[in-house]
């Protein structure tokens, strides 16, 4: 991965800077070079990830507008606190954190959610069965055939309608890749916690995106009854 | 044969799709899915929703935004 790879050049470059600057004299001009490598190693390091985290702020903020300022909050505060950054540690997962930190605090409080603090304590019954279990081996062919056959947009309008909790494990787990562990502490829930609501995300999603399919002709399992209320 | 048979291998597609198991509970399930044709349909419509959500949340920052966090980041 050139990601690793890079940030170990890094690690590399930054330990002989310091190691430079420490034998010199420590003068007025030392300390703006040394604000000026620290802005050119976060430049380097953490923009890299900002195509990512405007995907991920389109899925927390669901608006480009909102998208975009909270990326550049997040990348205003990760430099700030840029100092704090282990450097060798994971840079995207701490990116992350501070995005959703950011998102939870300014964002998600403006925005109407009815599901807000009640959502993992639902059943699986009220967010719609394990019914798939029963399903026989070729309606879950068709339903994986279905599926893919969906466009992108019906995809993004299915991940916006399940609640965010759900949605942003699904996004962590599925699109970034991060592990369990990872998503607990972006999420600061514990990793059971994420389990559930990924588990529960995936399912809401996979019925919805079946349902989808269904409506737009392509066969599909036939219709499971369940609770939408 | 070490067949986990159906029951874990559901039980356990999503944590096996995440990479989350154990390294003796992944080769079990890989082997019980090369034998079972249901929990491979099952595996695949896991697989299906993943790659279709990776693809359908694909954006890239408009250049506005790298310009105006850009110039953010040298009046900080």
């Amino acid at each position: 991965m050139t990601i690793t790879l890079d940030s170990r050049q890094n690690v590399i470059l930054g330990d002989l800077e310091l190691a430079l600057m420490d034998t010199d004299d420590v003068e007025p001009i030392a300390a703006v070079d040394a604000s000026e490598d620290k802005k050119r190693l976060f430049e380097e390091q953490a923009l890299p990830f900002m195509d990512q985290l405007y995907a991920a702020a389109m899925r927390m903020t669901r608006n480009p507008a909102d998208a975009a300022d909270l990326v550049q909050e997040t990348f205003v505060k990760a430099f700030q606190a840029f100092g704090q950054f282990q450097q060798g540690t994971n840079l995207k997962a701490w990116l992350y954190r501070i995005q959703t930190n950011t998102f939870i605090n300014n964002y998600r409080k403006n925005q109407r959610n009815p599901y807000q603090g009640t959502i993992d304590e639902l059943e699986d019954w009220q967010l719609g069965g394990a019914e798939s279990l029963t399903q026989s081996l070729s309606t879950r062919s068709a339903e994986a055939e279905a599926i893919d056959h969906l466009p992108d947009s019906t995809v993004k309008e299915a991940l916006q309608a399940i609640p965010e909790d759900f949605r942003l494990a699904v996004y962590f787990a599925d699109v970034e890749g991060f592990s369990y562990q990872e998503i607990a502490d972006i999420m600061k829930t514990p990793v059971g916690t994420v389990m559930s609501r990924l588990h529960r995300g995936r399912r809401m999603l996979r019925d919805m995106l079946s349902d989808y399919a269904r409506e737009r002709g392509i066969p599909v399992a036939p219709a499971t009854t369940r609770s939408t209320t | 044969m070490t067949d986990c048979g159906c029951d874990k291998a559901k039980a356990e597609l999503e944590e096996y799709l995440h990479r989350e198991l154990s390294a003796q509970d992944f080769e079990d399930i890989t082997e019980h899915l090369a034998s079972c044709d249901d929990c491979s349909a099952e595996h695949l419509v896991g697989i299906t929703l993943t790659l279709k959500v990776q693809q359908a949340c694909k954006e890239t920052a408009p250049e506005e935004l790298r310009a105006a966090i850009i110039a953010r980041l040298e009046s900080v």
